[in-house]
């Protein structure tokens, strides 16, 4: 299974995903990316994130989104 | 349709929404300090309804239609008994590939609305390198806050408002503070325009506009060099554009952009020609 920095990188190929403490501030993520990205979570992990956790906070950076994975049950 | 005040009400509609989504769809992402700005101005109401939350953002002679719903079937529901569907020109764009919008496509168009425009996005990294250096001897500078009204009548005149969702006055205002407008002007008269947005490593191009009786003259050309060369350290480039516009299509090419698969459709109401 990739790995989440991989699922990143394959989003947006450009950006060092390891060196950011906040994805969207730093422009490597918008919102566009995020609906992507939700939707590559759920088929990667055989989830479904809740539409209220599809919020900013939770897609910062490696850590909250890990930490959102973990709320959906998946061991990382 | 009633104004909304502040920037809690909106945030706070669309949790209520989420928070008993069976199958959430929306079009609206806000961004805190725009939606504070549209606040600001008064140019932002809402319509929250069961499931649903509807925003409107007053553009010009129109409106942009945003909404949250817990299902489309509830959007469905409730835009058929939205008044001002019926009495206002009004606008809405649904971001992402046709067949992932179908359903939502087709709600709207039994809603009252049309296919306008479609915009695609085009990306293009640093690696693309500089464009030669024009021979003209244009110089790019900042707009200043004297420019405001020139920069308006030239957008306006140059882009469909809407489908270009075209910035509004105090947009113009903060982006020339902001040093985001970069401009060329012969004596007093502006000649030509590039606003973008550069957020971290990833800068936008909104609008590229050279006056007419300006044309020819590689104005458009020396900005963007100008643009690309003060964005070094920027990994990537984007901007939307109207997918049929093949000049403009082409011009981006040449500057290294190419489509990356995102679309965006913009639908308008029969009020709107």
């Amino acid at each position: 299974m990739k790995s989440l920095p991989e699922i990143l990188k394959e989003i947006r190929p450009e950006f060092d995903f390891t060196t950011s403490n906040n994805f969207m501030e730093d422009g490597m993520l918008d919102s566009f990316d995020m609906v992507t990205l939700v939707s590559t979570l759920d088929k990667t992990y055989d989830i479904s994130i809740q539409g209220t956790d599809i919020v900013p906070e939770n897609f910062q950076n490696l850590q909250t989104i890990e930490a959102l994975l973990r709320k959906c049950g998946v061991q990382l | 349709m009633a104004p909304i005040n502040t920037v809690s009400q909106v945030f706070d509609a669309i949790r209520a929404v989420k928070s008993a989504a069976p199958a959430f769809c929306t079009n609206f992402f806000p961004i805190e300090r725009k939606v504070q700005a549209w606040i600001d101005h008064g140019e932002l109401a809402g319509d929250l309804r069961d499931g649903t939350a509807l925003f409107f953002r007053k553009d010009r002679d129109f409106w942009h239609l945003y909404f949250c719903a817990a299902s489309p079937g509830t959007l469905e529901r409730e835009l058929i008994s939205v008044k001002s569907l019926k009495t206002e020109r009004m606008v809405v764009d649904l971001v992402g590939n046709e067949a992932a919008l179908s359903e939502l496509l087709v709600l709207l168009k039994q809603a009252g609305f049309r296919r306008y425009s479609q915009l695609q996005r085009m990306a293009r990294s640093p690696e693309s390198g500089l464009p030669p250096a024009s021979t003209g001897d244009a110089v790019v500078t900042n707009a200043e806050p004297a420019d405001r009204e020139a920069i308006v009548d030239l957008l306006d005149s140059s882009f469909d408002r809407y489908a270009d969702q075209l910035p509004a006055r105090h947009e113009i205002e903060a982006a020339i503070a902001g040093r985001q407008m970069l401009a060329i002007k012969c004596g007093e008269v502006l000649a030509a325009v590039l606003f973008f947005e550069t957020q971290g490593l990833t800068s936008t191009i909104r609008y590229w506009a050279v006056a007419e009786s300006f044309r020819s003259r590689r104005f458009g050309a020396t900005l963007m060099r100008g643009y690309l060369q003060a964005h070094a350290a920027v990994r990537r480039f984007i901007l939307w554009v109207v997918a049929t516009n093949e000049n403009a299509v082409q011009k981006y090419q040449h500057y290294g952009y190419a489509p990356d698969g995102l679309v965006d459709h913009v639908l308008a109401n029969q009020l709107i020609p």
